[in-house]
């Protein structure tokens, strides 16, 4: 067979023979339009670039805000500059150690991030900056009194990059190197997972992401790179001192880059970094306004397009599709679409269950208490293999904490959680995911802002058994994974009848849609036990019939366990073969739903004190006005 | 170690000042202002202008003082109108870009007009002052003092006695609601970056004869102290930003007493850090604050 390369590849080829060829030999043509000096501007655009992709790994990817970026801009100067300048490392040395003392900063930065999330942990990534700023950076060893660190230009054999062009040809071709390996993150679960992250991390969670291992990896990834841009940066400067990346200004100002270019659009960031760095220079005629203009245009920016280059690009294309839309008379509410057949998902043939003697999932003694409120206070459940087992009972009774317990969201104060058999109790929820334990939410478990196709290849990251090296050099291993999860998703689509929403991101899809993805997504894992939050809320009453049908079809054809919240009584009544029932955090009662739905205390614990009506049972009417409490959708 | 104490209580006095102005603004629009402390920076400048004899206009220090105090309003003022108002349905981290971007203007505007070369202001008092616990306190740190702890009860005091006020908190509270009841979030909104502005410059203003000198960019090195100070307060309470402002004032000026000589640069800064670090992972509500149920 003959190699034929990817038309990806041979675009990257291009790139990178562009890179090296075009500023040597522009320089050396016309030396007189591309100047050295001009070619440093460029070169300052291209270490912007590379900035700001670091940057917008971990702020666009992955969700956490990094305020303090200089700092390790400044760890990479620093290590490259001291290894070649003061001890005669080779220019690639330098910047690989760089690369390493980048990460190893960035996992010291990234800490707190597995306590903290959004302004605060902003605000710790700006505390360590201005200690490294303040402090650090002015220990005499690194700063030799402000003299700084001297970065020589790199040496190949005899052939010294003295020539601003022919050191930009080296960080172009360096930049593009890192592009792609960007692009390979995206392409990859290592991208999905840090998306889940940033949309949702209990959601991440549920499909198996190890949210801690993830964002520290987020943290040194974007380290390195940092490490890289700021070696590069500052062998091209040939010096830097702590004013290089001056606080807070620089590393709120690559800040900047990232979201003017539009979080997470690498084609936007590095157009909006290169611009930072290309155009001031090319307004230094105007003597001291180019600052003044840039940061003007900035708030202008930010006012007229809050998402950046990006969103106002896709804000464009959204308009012009609802236009065509609307001349096409289109209707798209789908709500009331029945369910697809969901046993015609795609589930892997070996994950069929295997049985057990005793009971898939075993409760006992649970107890929660956030502050001094008992949400939970000794519950009980028991879910044996191959049955839909409901959860019932009045808002507050609850019934999503124990839910939360049971994946792992929650710690109890005590009792014991049992899946066939194994304590799983010391499990984080991703290792409960991967367990076997798939679940919904009730405000719809799935990352919002990613299509219906990215949220079935999300939900599969636990199948995705490749590894970090794959995933940023998309080895054949991770390829091939890729298509096979890529077949599965696409399957999936069809089979419940979403292929022209693929691209459709969640939260533009109608409440009952999105139930069906949800639903379809927890499936994706071929989940031992399904656990699915009231399902039916949102759907309307034509959609929840045919979701009994469903049920019922995944436990028969499938067989499936099914671990039910439901407010909806006559679903309940219909499908389940077991009916627990919990009120004020306890498990009051279980049986089959028509022996529970008739108990006194059952009654009284939804409606209130006994009344006469209430003795020896209630009509069917009432039973199943019983589903319908007041702040539906909120409690639980 | 005594007149460490006394200095923190100073500084502290204008770090509170400057968190109190963070907290007002994060209240109401849920967003850091990066350009709190250099509203401060710029009106120094305008006060040096219209105060300074061979740069300026040689006026009095009260007029260059109201001056910057009249400006450093102005200027928040206009931002809330014409940039964050216009933003209001926007991710909150769009804004917070929008004022780093003034932040980046005004010390733009600094370099340009003035350069980087180091200024001074007059003096408002001299002499030597009064004696406490055996140290001299100079006039400008008493006025300092006097004036930021008369600035943080009138403001508390006129946030919880005056209809205005109520509604201020209401809307941080809750935006909708009270709207429904008749707040109007638009005043609320502009009051509490205007008073966010004029903060900040009278921090700069009372802090400036302490460090002796200014330069462009120099109040916003007190920044990461000032958030220090917001967050003891949990970014919620005016009073905790202050008495937090005070807090860290004090472990500034103690930590750069008992690290006097020592090798290691900035220590305070490193204090901050730990405090911020610290507060954040054991009570992220605030130190002052209640635990919430």
């Amino acid at each position: 067979m003959t190699y034929r390369p990817t038309r990806r590849q041979v675009t990257a080829l291009a790139v990178v023979v562009a890179a090296i060829v075009l500023p040597p030999l522009l320089s050396r043509l016309i030396p007189g339009v591309f100047t050295d000096a001009r070619a440093s501007m460029l070169g300052i655009g291209v270490t912007y670039a590379a900035m700001a992709l670091s940057l917008n790994l971990l702020m666009g990817y992955a969700g956490q805000i990094s305020l303090g970026h200089g700092a390790l801009l400044a760890t990479g100067a620093y290590t490259s500059g001291i290894l070649t300048g003061r001890y005669g490392w080779s220019y690639m040395f330098g910047v690989m150690v760089a690369m390493v003392m980048g990460a190893a900063i960035a996992f010291i930065v990234g800490l707190p991030a597995l306590r903290l999330r959004g302004i605060y942990l902003a605000i710790t990534t700006l505390g360590f900056a201005a200690v490294m700023d303040a402090a650090i950076l002015k220990i005499p060893y690194l700063s030799r009194g402000s003299a700084g660190v001297e970065l020589p230009r790199p040496v190949a054999n005899t052939f010294i990059f003295t020539e601003n062009a022919d050191y930009l040809a080296l960080i172009l071709v360096i930049t593009t190197v890192v592009w792609l390996l960007d692009a390979n993150v995206v392409r990859t679960k290592l991208g999905r997972a840090f998306f889940g992250i940033r949309e949702d991390e209990r959601v991440a969670q549920s499909f198996g992401v190890d949210v801690a291992r993830y964002k520290m990896i987020a943290f040194m990834l974007s380290g390195a790179l940092a490490g890289l841009a700021g070696a590069m940066h500052g062998h091209l400067l040939l010096f830097v001192e702590s004013r290089t990346f001056a606080f807070p200004l620089f590393s709120l100002t690559i800040v900047a880059f990232v979201v003017i270019g539009g979080l997470g659009s690498r084609v936007g960031v590095v157009v909006a970094a290169a611009s930072f760095g290309v155009v001031p220079q090319l307004l230094r005629a105007v003597q001291g306004w180019d600052l003044i203009l840039g940061s003007a245009l900035l708030i202008f920016a930010m006012a007229r397009h809050p998402g950046g280059v990006a969103g106002a690009i896709a804000e464009a294309r959204e308009k012009k599709e609802i236009r065509a839309a609307r001349r096409q008379g289109e209707e798209d509410d789908a709500s009331t679409q029945p369910l697809p057949d969901l046993a015609a998902l795609p589930l892997p043939i070996s994950d069929t269950p295997t049985a057990t003697s005793g009971p898939l999932l075993e409760v006992r003694d649970i107890h929660v208490t956030f502050g001094g409120l008992k949400a939970v206070d000794g519950a009980d459940l028991v879910v044996p293999e191959g049955k839909i087992i409901g959860l019932i009972g009045p808002n507050g009774a609850g019934k999503t904490t124990l839910f939360n317990t049971i994946s792992g969201f929650v710690t109890p104060d005590a009792g014991v959680l049992k899946l066939r058999g194994n304590d799983i109790g010391a499990l984080a929820p991703h290792q409960r995911a991967q367990a076997g334990l798939g679940r919904t939410f009730q405000l719809v478990g799935l990352a919002k802002r990613l299509s219906v196709h990215q949220n079935l290849l999300l939900a599969q990251h636990a199948r995705a058994n490749y590894g970090l090296i794959s995933s940023l050099a998309y080895l054949p291993r991770a390829g091939r994974t890729e298509a096979d999860l890529e077949a599965r998703a696409t399957e999936a689509l069809e089979a419940i009848g979403f292929a022209e929403f693929a691209d459709r991101p969640i939260d533009q899809l109608s409440g009952g849609q999105q139930r069906i993805v949800e639903i379809a997504c927890a499936l994706m894992n071929a989940p031992d036990l399904l656990m699915l939050d009231e399902p039916s809320a949102g759907m309307a009453p034509g959609v929840i019939e045919s979701l009994a049908l469903r049920l019922r079809q995944l436990r028969d054809e499938l067989g499936r366990t099914i671990l039910i919240i439901e407010h909806h009584i006559p679903l309940v009544m219909d499908v389940c073969d077991e009916v627990w029932v919990m009120a004020s955090g306890r498990t009051l009662a279980h049986g089959s739903p028509q022996e529970v739905i008739a108990r006194t205390d059952v009654i009284e614990a939804y409606l209130g004190a006994p009344t006469l009506a209430g003795v020896g049972g209630v009509p069917r009417s009432a039973a199943a006005g019983l589903g319908r409490p007041a702040a539906r959708g909120m409690g639980g | 170690m005594g007149q460490a104490l006394v200095s923190g209580v100073v500084v502290g006095g204008i770090f509170g000042l400057l968190a109190v102005g963070i907290v007002l603004v994060y209240k109401g629009a849920r967003v850091i202002n990066f350009a709190q402390a250099e509203i401060g920076t710029f009106c120094l400048y305008v006060a040096y202008f219209v105060v300074d004899g061979d740069d300026g206009l040689g006026l009095p220090w009260i007029v260059g003082a109201l001056a910057a105090l009249v400006i450093g309003g102005l200027v928040s003022f206009a931002f809330e109108r014409l940039v964050v108002r216009r933003m209001f349905g926007a991710e909150r981290l769009s804004v917070a870009v929008a004022t780093i971007g003034l932040l980046l203007l005004l010390f733009s505007l600094e370099l340009k007009f003035f350069g980087s070369a180091p200024r001074f202001l007059a003096k408002p008092i001299d002499g030597l002052g009064p004696k406490v616990f055996g140290i001299f306190v100079s006039p400008t740190q008493l006025l300092a003092l006097v004036a930021a702890l008369a600035i943080g009860f009138g403001l508390t005091a006129f946030l919880q006695r005056t209809d205005f006020g109520l509604g201020v908190l209401a809307a941080a509270e809750d935006a909708n609601a009270a709207r429904l009841v008749g707040v109007p979030l638009a005043r609320v909104s502009a009051f509490s970056w205007t008073v966010a502005g004029a903060l900040s410059v009278i921090a700069a203003v009372l802090v400036e004869p302490t460090i002796g000198i200014f330069f462009p960019g120099v109040m916003t090195l007190l920044f990461v102290p000032a958030l220090a100070a917001a967050l003891v307060g949990g970014l919620s309470s005016i009073a905790g930003a202050f008495v937090g402002g005070l807090v860290i004032g004090v472990v500034d000026q103690v930590v750069r007493y008992l690290f006097l000589g020592s090798s290691i640069a900035a220590p305070e800064i490193i204090a901050s850090f730990l405090v911020i670090l610290v507060v954040l992972l054991i009570r992220p509500q605030g130190l002052l604050a209640r635990r919430a149920a």
